[in-house]
């Protein structure tokens, strides 16, 4: 049975939902709950990191020391730099600036990529001296018989979040060319919004890897 | 139509935002170069972090504007975390020896 509240451009609307509003709340509760899932997700490899720092505060503190501040430090502005605009994005999406969409979703993308080449930089650079996950693990420059227990946590925690990062990038391209046929105005934008929530989580993931990796006193 | 409804983040916010998480950002690396006892240190990055985290969920997914069912999930997410952390540690903290991955 058709709609009888359908209006003129509403055909992204699936008849189970009442209108427009409804299904954009439905889908956005739907990614918070997805959210919920990869903050436990994650979760997972934060206690591991607790449960051994707890055990091996001098080695924590001594495998720190090998990453570079300066690039960690970057990757955050850059991240920072990323959420900001894909939030400008999904404003010019309720603003029906198509061309601001495109922009602010490219923004979006380039940074996206720029903390991937930091952090290939920054694992090349450990992997070429030896410091690999787990038994591949040959680096000497740490004098703990538990060496290699902080940079496998490095690496599937940095892993993961990087993996996001791609997933990411692969979600806004794809964003990028629906935007490009038209798809999203002000009247419809749910997909730029949800896209633009998983991508704060990938940042707010990072503000917490940054100073527990990085930063340890 | 009701998508009017929506609200658009006012420009000023999410620039402040930004703003706001870069002087956080440049105040958790300055803190790492000061000698604050433990477990200070470490606080002082969390408490950080969190106010950083704050600021990215309230604004950049504008939670401050939107349904609370939101915040709630995002609440209850963290109430679980801390509770897997708090459980797992009333086991790991109290054993005689830790778990050996590599020997």
């Amino acid at each position: 049975m058709a709609n009888i509240n359908a209006t003129p451009g509403e055909s992204h609307l699936a008849h189970h939902f009442v209108d427009s509003e409804q299904q954009f709340d439905s889908s956005k509760l739907g990614m918070w709950i997805f959210l919920v899932t990869e903050v436990l997700f994650f979760g997972g490899l934060f206690v591991a990191y607790i449960v051994y720092r707890s055990w091996n505060p001098e080695l924590f503190y001594m495998s720190a020391k090998e990453l570079s501040t300066i690039m960690g430090a970057i990757n955050t502005v850059v991240l920072i730099g990323s959420s900001l605009t894909i939030a400008l994005a999904v404003r010019a999406a309720q603003l029906n600036q198509q061309a601001n969409i495109s922009r602010y979703l490219i923004a979006t993308i380039l940074l996206a990529c720029v903390f991937l080449v930091i952090k290939y930089f920054e694992y090349t650079s450990k992997f070429a001296v030896g410091i690999l996950p787990g038994e591949l693990y040959t680096y000497t420059g740490i004098d703990h018989p538990g060496a290699p227990i902080f940079f496998s946590i490095y690496y599937m925690m940095t892993g993961l979040h990087g993996i996001h990062v791609i997933i990411g990038i692969g979600l806004m391209v794809y964003l990028l060319v629906k935007t490009r046929q038209g798809s999203y105005n002000a009247a419809y934008f749910t997909p730029v919004e949800i896209t633009a929530l998983y991508w704060h989580l990938v940042d707010l993931i990072w503000i917490f890897l940054f100073p527990l990796l990085y930063l340890i006193e | 139509m009701s998508s009017h409804e929506h609200h658009v983040i006012d420009l000023k916010y999410l620039l402040g935002a930004a703003a706001g998480l870069i002087i956080l950002t440049i105040l958790t690396v300055g803190a790492s170069y000061v000698e604050i006892p433990r477990p200070f240190d470490l606080l002082t990055a969390m408490a950080l972090a969190f106010g950083k985290a704050t600021l990215v969920a309230a604004v950049f997914m504008g939670l401050i504007w939107d349904k609370k069912i939101n915040t709630m999930a995002l609440l209850f997410s963290l109430l679980f975390f801390f509770l897997m952390i708090g459980i797992t540690l009333l086991d790991t903290l109290f054993r005689d020896r830790p778990f050996w991955i590599y020997n």
